[in-house]
């Protein structure tokens, strides 16, 4: 079953590249306003092309990390550190908790909420490495336990895994108040479990305990009730107010862009109305830029690109290499269905960037790398779909036989 | 189902509900969601017309006594502008200008723009907006500011806070100072920034309010309105209007209304009669100056003159009421002329010319008194609105056919009362009377200021009619100065000039009767001035009065007698060698 390396999937190369391009047209063509609105609004001094040139730095710093995980680090390298690596990312996020906790200056901060270390010149969000770290662990973890042949047992495979999600959830979530991020994981979570092979009913079983956790919280939480009960106003048409803002104005972006939109630089959503423009709402202002036509091109876009992740996992014969793949699929899922949903008023209002396109440094450099990872893997996918694996929880014995039989043969 | 199938399966369904979803909001609302975005985008604005000035001639030259000035008001929106930020541009700028206390305008729920600051001069605005102090906006706004303080308030009015003009000529004339303004349709960022996003953006400028040019002399009104000032201080009189016009083309070179006001500061005015401008919009009853109007007509119409004699017995009785003369002096007991009959005011002279206007030296008849009506009312225009520039009151003249008690009321007419006509129809009236017969409509605008000259020329229409012959209006110069030779020699009126004028004084009507206890009298003095020898160069007309004062025609003609030779001195008429 050994393949031999071939070309990297085409696809899943050019709708990156293509996606980083578009993001940079856009900020190129609201930058300059969202740098007005900023200095008339709040006195500061941007100047126009400020927001350009940063999404300009941050794409070439994804196109290099996009490369080198694509090219030069092995992922059959970089997965024997899954365990330190995950152990590094939740250090950083305890310690950006204790820095936010005493107050340090080293914790950035907006709006109450500490997501960024502050290193002066550039500012770093260790929730977007955590996110790819936990891709790394789970691929390795459940892969492991399912060599093992312990996964699905309580003590050996279920507790460790709860910990360690439980404790990413609790600093993401809670410490820094990143609900986005938070969905992310879970994502990544619930995507990886589904492949790892884990009995059905327990996989449903997790699900069923999430969603019940997850609604709690947001019942005990007034700020995550007030999202919900906007949400419902939006939905049913209600009157606009303070907390239908947000989505009220992503939604007449949206709807102005009519067929073809207004063309570039014509945004006027752009000019202040639309909260986040350029980070979290650019769906919105391409919405009204580009129209249905071009919305329907970039979902057409990330569809391709998750699809064609879908393949290249299902032609990895590995399953942590496949595990990889899924993780970053599911990772770059949630954060598209997410925000776009958000934003065409379809789901409660949760702050996620849109992968690849919205502006801000890390969130891109990291998928950028896991996506370069799963280019990697992409050149050693085998022609026909792996069939086995699929659905082997009743065929434990069959999935140690098949690994070590490969070993012996490579 | 394998798995994988289950994330293809999500990932087509997601992806699947939000295509739907954006048709649904991108094709079918399409329309709804443009509209709310006009809603929200759309900024109407109104570009402020600039307001024209006003300016009055000063020995023939515009000089201005209405200015505009710009100011600047502070706005914020409590929803954007944080309170600190509106604390420190008041605290460090704008203290004495602050409006608005910033603990209300943050307290009160939904509150959006709100003015904090006024009347800001430009050099303290530049340094709030080079603070860079953030949602902070400045609003320009235009004051009007009079350079001349009180002068002539009453003519010129007031602009009142909503930019409109008040009284005077500048609610007269509101129209064509305040210009047109235009409107500014933009779509516009969330700061109220205009965008060049867009194309139904509309801009139609504004078109701004023309400088008008009074015809009054600003020198002039000025001395003439200390004098009137003093002559209120001397006399019982509290009031006085003093209205002075060149009888050969009838522009109003002064309109004085004493006690002015500061149009700066109209709002502390008590009491807004004021504002009034009583040569134009108070028809009153000049008394006796009217005996000039009822001696043209009659020198007119050929049936007497000077010379004509008559019995005056100091009592005349008409529809059975005694109509008496105000001086009884025996040795005018008899047969007098009608010189003399003017020279001393008697109404027995005037009722007598009505008579011959009639051809019935016995009584007043209908001929008598239509011809009277028509001189009036048809070549004198009193009575009428003149079609000055400004705001007038149109005044009464009893029709000759109609009524109770006409042949009385008529005979009063003959001496102006029973009647009620403006100091500008009367002026208007009287220069005809002096200026060899010609009925001229008065007019105050001279012209508009445009890029610093003087464009000639006004929108009244002009009517010009020869009322009277050249020999009437000889022969009532010569009785007017006739009336004044004794100030001649009093040394009031200097030689070498020709001063000639009628006084009145008018009963006051009370609870719709003459009072004539003489309680309350109105004092008037109209005549003329100019060089001996040639057509008069002004006629002036002065008019004093008080609430409960009895106010002679004395202290008219005293004012009367400093404002000619004021007049004589500013414009320096030279005497006849």
């Amino acid at each position: 079953m050994k393949t031999r390396k071939h070309k990297s999937d085409l696809v899943i190369l050019f709708s990156t590249l293509g996606l980083m391009a578009l993001g940079l047209i856009v900020i190129y063509a609201i930058g300059p306003m969202r740098a007005n609105v900023l200095n008339s609004t709040y006195g500061t001094n941007y100047d126009s092309n400020y927001f350009f040139l940063g999404q300009l730095r941050s794409v070439v710093l994804s196109l290099v990390a996009f490369f080198v995980a694509f090219k030069w680090i092995p992922y059959q390298y970089i997965k024997k550190f899954a365990k330190p690596i995950m152990i590094i990312a939740l250090a950083m996020s305890v310690l950006l908790w204790l820095l936010a906790v005493s107050g340090s200056s080293l914790a950035k901060c907006e709006l109450g909420q500490c997501r960024w270390f502050n290193l002066g010149f550039v500012s770093f969000q260790p929730a977007e490495f955590l996110k790819l770290a936990l891709v790394f662990y789970l691929a390795d973890y459940l892969a492991r336990k399912k060599e093992e042949g312990s996964i699905g047992k309580w003590k050996e495979f279920w507790l460790p895994l709860l910990i360690i999600c439980g404790a990413s959830l609790g600093l993401v979530v809670i410490a820094q108040g990143d609900l986005g991020t938070g969905v992310a994981l879970i994502a990544i979570i619930f995507g990886t479990l589904l492949m790892s092979g884990i009995p059905m009913h327990q996989y449903l079983l997790m699900l069923l305990i999430t969603i019940t956790v997850a609604v709690g919280a947001v019942v005990v939480s007034p700020h995550r009730m007030e999202r919900i009960d906007a949400w419902v106003a939006t939905l049913s048409g209600g009157e606009s107010s303070d907390s239908t803002y947000h989505v009220d104005n992503a939604m007449l972006a949206i709807g102005v862009g009519g067929f073809f939109g207004v063309g570039v630089g014509n945004s006027v959503q752009a000019t202040g109305y639309l909260p986040e423009s350029i980070n979290d709402s650019v769906f919105a202002i391409m919405g009204e830029t580009f129209g249905f036509v071009g919305l329907f091109l970039v979902i057409a876009v990330f569809a391709a690109l998750l699809l064609r992740m879908l393949k290249v996992a299902e032609g990895t014969a590995k399953l942590d290499d496949r595990l990889l793949v899924v993780g970053v699929f599911s990772w770059t899922l949630a954060q598209v269905v997410v925000n776009i949903m958000a934003m065409t008023g379809l789901i409660p209002v949760t702050g996620i960037t849109l992968p690849l396109l919205s502006y801000g440094g890390t969130s891109m450099v990291f998928i950028a790398f896991a996506i370069g990872l799963v280019l990697q893997l992409s050149c050693y996918t085998s022609r026909e779909v792996i069939k086995e694996n699929e659905d082997t929880s009743s065929r434990r014995g069959v999935g140690r036989t098949y690994h070590s039989s490969r070993r012996r043969r490579s | 189902m394998p798995r994988s199938k289950i994330l293809k399966s999500v990932v087509l369904f997601s992806l699947g509900v939000i295509l739907v979803r954006l048709f649904f909001i991108q094709i079918i609302e399409h329309d709804t969601w443009v509209a709310k975005a006009d809603e929200q985008h759309t900024l109407l604005e109104t570009i402020t017309a600039r307001r024209g000035e006003i300016y009055m001639m000063n020995k023939g030259e515009p000089t201005a006594v209405v200015l505009n000035h710009t100011t600047y008001q502070i706005v914020i929106d409590p929803t954007v502008t944080e309170k600190e930020d509106a604390e420190e541009v008041i605290k460090t700028y704008a203290k004495d200008y602050q409006t608005a206390d910033l603990n209300q305008v943050y307290d009160t729920e939904g509150l959006r723009y709100s003015i904090i600051a006024k009347n800001i001069p430009r050099e303290i605005a530049t340094k709030i907006a080079e603070s860079g102090i953030p949602a902070i906006w400045l609003k320009k706004t235009n004051q009007r500011v009079y350079p001349e303080g009180e002068l002539a308030s009453g003519l010129l009015g007031f602009v009142n806070a909503e930019g409109k003009g008040q009284y005077g000529v500048e609610g007269s004339l509101n129209t064509v100072l305040a210009g047109k303004d235009g409107i500014l349709k933009t779509t516009a960022d969330v700061n109220k920034v205009a965008l060049s996003i867009g194309n139904d953006n509309l801009k139609i400028p504004a078109e701004d309010g023309k400088n008008v040019v009074l015809s009054v002399d600003s020198g002039l009104e000025r001395g003439i309105e200390e004098l009137a000032l003093k002559a209120i201080e001397d006399t019982v009189a509290t009031n006085a209007a003093v209205l002075v016009m060149d009888p050969n083309t009838s522009k109003v070179i002064a309109m004085a209304n004493l006690p002015n006001y500061n149009p700066e500061n109209y709002t502390t005015v008590e009491d807004a009669s004021v504002f009034l401008n009583y040569t134009l919009e108070v028809p009153y009853e000049p008394a006796s100056i009217c005996k000039s109007f009822t001696y043209s007509a009659a020198i007119n119409e050929g049936v007497m003159t000077p010379d004509t004699t008559y019995f005056n017995n100091h009592v005349e009785y008409v529809d059975d009421w005694p109509i008496e003369n105000a001086s009884k002096h025996s040795f005018l007991y008899g047969n007098i002329d009608m010189r003399t009959a003017l020279y001393w005011s008697l109404n027995t002279g005037s009722i007598h010319a009505l008579k011959l206007l009639g051809g019935d030296t016995s009584s007043i008849n209908q001929q008598g008194r239509e011809k009277l009506f028509d001189y009036y009312y048809n070549k004198f225009r009193l009575g009428r609105i003149t079609g000055i520039e400004l705001y007038e009151a149109e005044g009464f003249i009893p029709d000759p056919n109609e009524g109770w008690g006409r042949d009385s009321t008529y005979a009063n007419m003959t001496f102006g009362q029973n009647l009620s006509i403006t100091m500008l129809q009367t002026a208007t009236a009287f220069s005809a009377v002096v200026n060899g017969g010609v009925y001229r409509t008065p007019t105050i605008v001279e012209g508009t200021f445009e890029n610093g000259e003087l464009k000639k020329g006004t929108n009244v229409e002009v009517i010009e009619d020869k009322i009277l012959s050249d020999e009437t209006s000889a022969t009532m110069r010569e009785l007017l100065v006739h009336n004044r030779d004794y100030l001649v020699r009093a040394g009031v009126d200097r030689p070498g000039y020709a001063i000639g004028g009628k006084s009145g004084t008018a009963q006051v009507v009370k609870n719709g009767v003459y009072d004539d206890t003489y309680a309350e009298l109105v004092g008037s003095y109209i005549g003329f001035v100019g060089p001996e020898g040639e057509l008069p160069k002004y006629v002036i007309m002065v008019k004093m009065w008080g609430e409960g004062r009895s106010v002679g025609s004395d202290d008219a003609l005293g004012l009367f007698g400093n404002v000619s030779n004021y007049i004589i001195n500013y414009f320096k008429i030279k005497p006849r060698e």
